[in-house]
């Protein structure tokens, strides 16, 4: 029997992922996960690749899951989920087995966008029966806040730091969701915390597609991004409203944005409260702002007509 | 009060000395990829590459590093990687690779615990995978030991030079000890001492001989004649190249055998026991390929016994073992799983073990 998703009742529903983790105060990724197990109405088996995630839910004998959970080497979630998967509906067929069972990866956007993104690619076109969560910080945050192929332009990280040399990362962020998209699966979407209602109706919705499912949500991280500890739902927030992080689904290939903002703000109202795109306020790397605005439009404008184009 | 610290010494991190050891040794070519504790090491170099007209490449995978390191290295370029325990498994297919290709280029290991992900602190339990080869095939690298930041200096440039002295891929074991701790040390002057051409290098081959560097050999006996090259080469490493250090042998009736930073906590132990009258010394290999095998042959009687202490399970007693070869007793202690010896307990230990001559 599903819940409905209305706080009322999703209040009274068991915690899957639950207190006593150690991930930092403020940090958006055990909301995210929070969210995605409450949303889920099945019995559920999740792996974690190496990450923030994994490493401060389960120290020593102690876990924060309430689920069967397999942590992997940080390559590899997507691939032993496959494992996990594949043999469950062996045993499935064989009769051994008739639970209706889900399986979700969980990964960071460094053990997805870089080293992981050879498993998820070839878990999702082998056609695995499974979610694929990414949750995007936008650096490697575990190991210090190194750049990953998902850190903006303009940020400032350990090993791209802004100074002289370089005014913070001179590249552009993949655009991860859209290369899950071209592995033509039949649902990709991109979500964040701060719209809670719409993560977990994409959670849901996934769930009850069969076959291989991303999900790209927008996690802030105030250790890295260097904003303050009570800011990742107002921060994802404001990520939604300047089109920074759109919220969209591309469904059996038809692209539908979930939210429109009202009014589209200007990006600047996403990087201002955080500390690692502060050198961009110096006069000297305005073109830099220019051109994050320019990148944010085009992508908005590519996913409007995208959307027209049913 | 503090001390006053001389003009000439440094304080920094031990990866930060090994880093800047390795611009100054020449390095002009780094890519790496996040994992603790050696993250210091990929900081270090994005901020002091650009300043000394290297390169610095944040890879998206350890694979991706070490393979651009393979690249680097073929154009001719001092070409380094670092990352610890589960990373350096990753990088072993391309180190194979290098050994073959007879690449020179330094890699670092910042040890820490294992299998699996393990854990963060300091470990010995790669010394197999470092000085057996790691990789597939038959092939060794010259691997070198740091016990102090001192070491973490001179030996890094070193490895530089014997990289490209043999053409053979060099492996850093260090850990996560003297990788984080600070001490003052040392910044010797770097001088380059004089080493074979590099004419097998690829930099284009207009007005020349086209070069050729693999580590394909199809041609029938062709593998095995490049093989029986690569054990010559190997043999000529362990006649030249053997590096130890001791402490208080001459007249040891027990011989502390311990390698990094193992044998400096022992150190401290076995220097206590001195004091108390008691004829115990230490013996550190600073080379674990190639191993000092008769040396401590040499050091092996009737009347000398040996306990060789490891952060792992016992790795390198296999090696001491064969090295004595029956002639003395070797013992092992061991502290496996990336946990760290403290000097008392090793005190402790080696006074148990000692029995009076």
């Amino acid at each position: 029997m599903a819940t409905g998703l209305k706080l009322k009742e999703l209040s009274k529903k068991e915690d899957l992922f639950t207190h006593g983790h150690r991930m930092c105060s403020g940090c958006g990724a055990p909301i995210v996960v929070k969210m995605i197990l409450l949303a889920t109405d099945y019995p559920v088996v999740a792996s974690n690749a190496t990450g923030c995630l994994e490493v401060s839910s389960c120290i020593a004998e102690y876990t924060a899951w309430k689920i069967p959970w397999i942590h992997t080497a940080f390559e590899n979630a997507a691939a032993t989920i496959s494992g996990v998967e594949t043999m469950y509906r062996s045993l499935k067929k064989r009769g051994k087995m008739d639970k209706d069972i889900k399986f979700i990866s969980f990964g960071g956007d460094g053990g997805t966008y870089d080293i992981g993104l050879q498993s998820l690619s070839g878990a999702m076109e082998r056609g695995h029966d499974m979610i694929y969560v990414c949750y995007d910080n936008g650096a490697y945050m575990n190991t210090g806040i190194q750049r990953s192929s998902a850190t903006p332009l303009g940020a400032d990280t350990t090993t791209c730091p802004a100074g002289i040399a370089i005014p913070g990362k001179i590249r552009p962020r993949k655009n991860l969701t859209k290369i899950m998209a071209a592995h033509n699966i039949p649902y990709v979407a991109q979500a964040s915390p701060s719209n809670w209602m719409d993560l977990m109706k994409k959670v849901r919705k996934a769930h009850e597609i069969t076959g291989p499912k991303f999900i790209n949500i927008l996690s802030p991280c105030n250790r890295g991004w260097r904003s303050k500890t009570n800011d990742a739902i107002s921060l994802s927030k404001i990520g939604v409203n300047t089109c920074y992080w759109p919220l969209y689904e591309i469904e059996n290939g038809v692209t539908k944005i979930t939210f429109k903002p009202k009014e589209k703000k200007p990006v600047v109202d996403f990087l201002k409260p955080q500390g690692r795109f502060k050198h961009l306020f110096a006069p000297e790397n305005e073109w830099l702002l220019t051109k994050m605005q320019e990148e944010v439009d085009t992508e908005w404008e590519k996913l409007l007509k995208e959307e027209q184009c049913v | 009060m503090a001390k006053k610290v001389q003009k000439n010494l440094s304080l920094m991190k031990g990866n930060e000395a090994l880093a800047e050891a390795a611009v100054q040794a020449g390095c002009r070519f780094y890519a790496g990829y996040p994992i603790t504790p050696q993250n210091e090491i990929p900081e270090f170099m994005s901020r002091r590459m650009p300043e000394v007209g290297g390169v610095f490449i944040q890879a998206e995978s350890e694979l991706a590093a070490i393979n651009m390191v393979y690249g680097a290295a073929a154009a001719g370029v001092r070409a380094m990687t670092s990352s610890s325990s589960p990373g350096i498994s990753l990088k072993q297919e391309a180190i194979s690779f290098m050994a073959a290709a007879e690449l020179p280029a330094v890699i670092v290991n910042i040890q820490r615990g294992g299998p699996g992900l393990g854990n963060i602190t300091g470990s010995q339990g790669d010394y197999f995978q470092a000085v057996k080869g790691g990789g597939h095939g038959d092939y060794y690298c010259i691997v070198y030991s740091p016990f102090n930041l001192q070491e973490m200096w001179d030996l890094t440039m070193c490895s530089f030079d014997k990289a490209d002295e043999y053409r053979i891929p060099v492996i850093i074991l260090g850990d996560g000890v003297v990788g984080q701790m600070m001490e003052p040390f040392d910044q010797k002057k770097y001088i380059r001492p004089k080493l074979p051409p590099k004419d097998w290098v690829l930099d284009g081959c207009k007005g020349r001989k086209p070069r050729v560097i693999r580590s394909l050999h199809m041609v029938p006996g062709g593998l095995e004649e490049h093989n029986l090259k690569l054990i010559k080469k190997y043999d000529n490493i362990k006649k030249k190249e053997v590096l130890f250090d001791e402490y208080f042998t001459e007249d040891a009736s027990l011989i502390v055998i311990g390698f990094g930073i193992a044998a400096r906590i022992a150190l401290s132990a076995v220097k206590k026991l001195r004091d108390e009258g008691k004829r115990i010394g230490l013996f550190r290999p600073v080379t674990l390929f190639p191993f000092p095998s008769q040396q401590i042959r040499k050091r092996a009687h009737k009347n000398t016994r040996f306990l060789v202490v490891e952060m792992n399970a016992g790795q390198m007693v296999e090696d001491v073992r064969l090295s004595v070869n029956g002639a003395s007793e070797v013992l092992f202690f061991g502290k496996p799983g990336g946990a760290v010896f403290n000097p008392d307990e090793l005190y402790q230990k080696i006074k148990g073990t000692y029995r009076k001559p």
